[in-house]
C-alpha cells in the first residue's frame, strides 16, 4: 500500500490537486482512499464526497459506522473528512489526532484494502496534529505542492523541516515539491532553487489551466469532468509520478515498525 | 534552575488550595474528570464543594465552553453559593478555552463567581496560588493589600522550596519514618537532666493542628520531668485570611485550655517562608540544648546536625535524612487535618506521652 501525505499552504490548490490525482488512480482500476485533515472539510468535494465528517459524527456520540464516514466518489474512490471545530474554537490538531485514532478504531483500511491512501493536509499550521500524518506511521511519502510565490514556498520549507525533523522516526520521507503554476515571474526558477534549498526536487509542475476552474465550479475533478483535455492528462501524469515514486510498504494504516534496513538515517 | 523529576503538587491545585483560602464555596475544575481528582477529595472534606465541567475529547477538538457553562448553571441552581471559583487546567488552557466568556453567560445573581487561569506547566506551583489571589482581589473576594501579602509571602516560599527544600534536587525518593522512639528518649532525657528544649513549629496553614500537638506532649513531659522549655509557633492570628486566622484562635484557645502557652508567637500560619530568622533570635537568646523542630523545619535559618526535625512530607524527610538530620516523618498529616476545628494527635506527641507514662511507672 502506497501512503501519500500532500502538504500546502491554504489556497495553494491541494484539495483540488488532490482529488485530480486521486480520481486519476482511482480511473486505473486502483483503490484510492483519500483523507481529507482540514476542518474546512472541502478535500473530497471533486470527488463526490458529501463533506459529512468523521468529528461531526464524534460530536454526536451516536455509534459510527464506516459506511457514515467513508463515502465513494468518482470511479469509486474512498471519501473521507476528518472535519473539526469552527474557527477559532477548540483544537484543529487535536481533532485529526481523534479522527485517525476513530479510523483506526473501526478498522477503515482492513476493510476497504486501498492501494493507496492519499492525505491532503493543511499546511500552513504545523502544530503536533496537523504534522500527525507524517508523524507515527501513517504516510510515508510527503510531497508538497507550492507556487514561486514566497509565502508558499516558505510553508512548503516549513513542512520539509517537519519531514526532516521526523526523518529519524522512521517512517515518513520528504518526496519533493510539485509546482502548481500561478504565473509568477521565473515561477519555475524560483521553486527549483527552493527545492534545492531543501535538499529536494521539483517532481511535476502543473500548468494553468482555465479548465480547473471550469471543473471546479461544476464540483467536479477535471479528469472526470474533462476527461479528454490536455489538463486531465496532467493530472493522470502528475498522478503516475507520486504513485512511481511513492513506496509500497505493507501494514494497515499505519507502517509498521522501522525496520533496520530503513533509510531513515 | 533544577527542573525537579519527583512529583511535586503543581499550579493547578495551588490554585484550588488558595481559593478554598478565600472562603470559596465551589471550586469548578475546567478540566477532565479525573483532573486533580486526588486534591479535591480533602477540599470537599473541609467544607468546599469541588465540581468539574469533565471535559471529553470532543470539548477538546470544538471547545469546551458549551460543557463549562452547563456545570456553572447546575451550581448556581443546585449549590447557591456566595462565592464560585473556575480553575482552569492543561487541557482547557492548551485549547484556549475563554472561561471568562463562558462565566458571563450565567446568570449569577449575588453570587459572585470568578476564574483563575492556570495550567499545570506553569513554572512553579505558586505561580497558581498567585493567579489565584489576583483573581480573587480583581473579584473583590480579598482586599488588594492581601493578595500583595501572599504574593510575596508565595515567592518567598518558592525560593525556599529551590533553595532548601523539596525543590532543591532533581529527585527525592519519598523516605519512610524512623520510628519516634529514639527522638522521644532523647527529649526526655534533656528534661531529665534538667537542661533547655526548645519546640520551633513553623507550620503550612491547617497543619498546625496536627504539629501544635508535640507542644501539649513535651509541657506533659517538662512537668513531669523538670528542665526548661521554649515554645516558638508561627500562630499569630492577626495575620492572613479569616480562615487562617480562625486556624490560630482556635488552636490557641484548647492550647490554652490544656494550660500550654506558647512562649514567642512569631509570624502567621502562611508566613513560615519567612517567619525563620525572627524566630531564631528568640531561641538563641533561650540558649537551648536541644531544639526539636516541626513543620517546613529548613524554613528555619540556622538547622544544626544535632536538631530533631519533623515533618509531614516522606520527600523533606528524604531531604532532610540524607542531610544526616535526626528527622522524623509524620506522613499523611494533612489528609487528618482538613476540615477539623481541633488539635488532632500527633504520633511523636503520643510516643512522648508513652515513654513519660512508662518511666513514671
Amino acid at each position: 500500500m502506497r501512503r501519500i501525505a500532500i502538504y500546502g499552504k491554504g489556497g495553494i490548490g491541494k484539495s483540488t490537486s488532490s482529488a485530480n490525482v486521486t480520481d486519476a488512480l482511482a480511473e486505473r482500476g486502483l483503490r484510492v482512499m483519500q483523507i481529507g485533515c482540514d476542518p474546512k472539510a472541502d478535500s473530497t468535494r471533486l470527488l463526490g464526497g458529501d463533506g459529512s465528517t468523521v468529528l461531526d459524527l464524534m460530536r454526536e456520540g451516536a455509534g459510527i459506522k464506516l459506511p457514515d464516514i467513508v463515502r465513494e466518489g468518482l470511479h469509486g474512490a474512498l471519501c473521507v473528512e476528518c472535519g473539526g471545530p469552527r474557527p477559532g474554537k477548540g483544537c484543529a490538531g487535536r481533532g485529526i489526532i481523534a479522527a485517525f485514532q476513530e479510523l483506526e478504531r473501526l478498522d477503515a483500511v482492513s476493510f476497504y484494502r486501498p492501494d493507496v491512501i492519499i492525505y491532503d493536509v493543511l499546511g500552513d499550521v504545523v502544530c503536533g496534529g496537523f504534522a500527525l500524518p507524517i508523524r507515527n506511521g501513517y504516510a510515508r511519502d510527503v510531497f508538497v505542492i507550492t507556487s514561486g510565490e514566497m509565502m508558499s514556498l516558505y510553508a512548503a520549507r516549513n513542512i520539509a523541516e517537519a519531514v526532516e525533523g521526523f526523518r529519524a522516526d522512521g517512517y515518513a520521507r520528504f518526496g519533493g515539491l510539485v509546482q502548481n503554476s500561478r504565473g509568477v515571474e521565473g515561477e519555475d526558477t524560483l521553486v527549483d532553487a527552493a527545492a534545492a534549498g531543501m535538499g529536494s526536487e521539483v517532481v511535476f509542475r502543473i500548468p494553468r489551466s482555465p479548465e480547473v476552474q471550469r471543473c471546479e465550479a461544476m464540483g467536479v475533478t477535471v479528469v472526470s469532468g474533462a476527461p479528454d483535455s490536455e489538463m486531465a492528462d496532467r493530472y493522470r501524469r502528475l498522478a503516475e509520478t507520486l504513485y512511481t515514486r511513492a513506496e509500497d510498504v505493507s501494514g494497515g494504516m499505519r507502517l509498521g515498525e522501522p525496520t533496520e534496513d530503513c533509510d531513515c538515517l | 534552575m533544577t527542573v525537579v523529576m519527583h512529583p511535586r503538587p503543581n499550579p493547578i491545585v495551588a490554585a484550588m488550595y488558595t481559593v478554598r483560602d478565600m472562603d470559596v464555596d465551589v471550586i469548578v475544575m475546567h478540566g477532565p474528570a479525573g483532573c486533580s481528582f486526588m486534591a479535591s477529595r480533602p477540599l470537599e472534606n473541609a467544607g468546599v464543594r469541588v465540581v468539574t465541567s469533565a471535559m471529553r475529547d470532543r470539548d477538546l477538538i470544538f471547545g469546551g465552553a458549551d460543557s463549562l457553562v452547563r456545570v456553572l448553571k447546575e451550581v448556581k441552581n443546585n449549590f447557591s453559593p456566595k462565592v464560585v471559583a473556575v480553575v482552569g487546567t492543561c487541557a482547557s488552557t492548551i485549547i484556549g478555552d475563554d472561561i471568562g466568556t463562558a462565566i458571563r453567560k450565567v446568570d449569577w445573581g449575588d453570587t459572585v463567581c470568578f476564574a483563575v487561569d492556570c495550567h499545570g506547566c506553569m513554572d512553579s506551583n505558586t505561580d497558581g496560588a498567585i493567579r489565584a489571589l489576583t483573581a480573587g482581589a480583581k473579584a473583590g473576594v480579598i482586599s488588594d493589600g492581601e493578595r500583595e501579602r501572599q504574593t510575596a509571602l508565595l515567592k518567598a516560599a518558592s525560593e525556599l522550596e529551590r533553595n532548601r527544600g523539596m525543590a532543591s534536587k532533581r529527585y527525592l525518593s519519598p523516605a519512610a519514618s524512623p520510628t519516634k522512639l529514639h527522638v522521644c528518649r532523647a527529649i526526655a532525657n534533656a528534661l531529665k537532666g534538667g537542661k533547655r528544649v526548645a519546640v520551633v513549629m513553623l507550620a503550612k496553614k491547617e497543619l498546625a493542628y496536627r504539629f501544635a500537638d508535640l507542644f501539649i506532649a513535651v509541657d506533659e513531659a517538662r512537668r513531669a520531668y523538670g528542665g526548661e522549655t521554649l515554645f516558638v509557633a508561627n500562630l499569630d492570628g492577626t495575620k492572613g485570611l479569616p480562615k487562617i486566622r480562625r486556624y490560630c484562635s482556635e488552636i490557641l484557645a484548647e492550647l490554652d485550655a490544656d494550660g500550654v502557652e506558647i512562649d514567642r508567637i512569631v509570624g502567621g500560619l502562611d508566613e513560615y517562608a519567612i517567619a525563620g530568622d525572627e524566630m531564631r533570635k528568640e531561641i538563641d537568646s533561650f540558649e537551648p540544648d536541644l531544639r526539636v523542630f516541626i513543620g517546613i523545619c529548613h524554613a528555619y535559618p540556622d538547622l544544626r546536625k544535632e536538631d530533631i526535625l519533623i515533618t509531614d512530607q516522606p520527600r523533606e524527610l528524604a531531604n532532610y535524612l540524607s542531610q544526616q538530620f535526626s528527622a522524623l516523618g509524620e506522613v499523611s498529616s494533612h489528609n487528618m487535618v482538613m476540615g477539623v476545628h481541633g488539635i488532632v494527635h500527633l504520633e511523636t506527641a503520643d510516643t512522648l506521652r508513652e515513654v513519660v507514662r512508662e518511666s513514671m511507672g
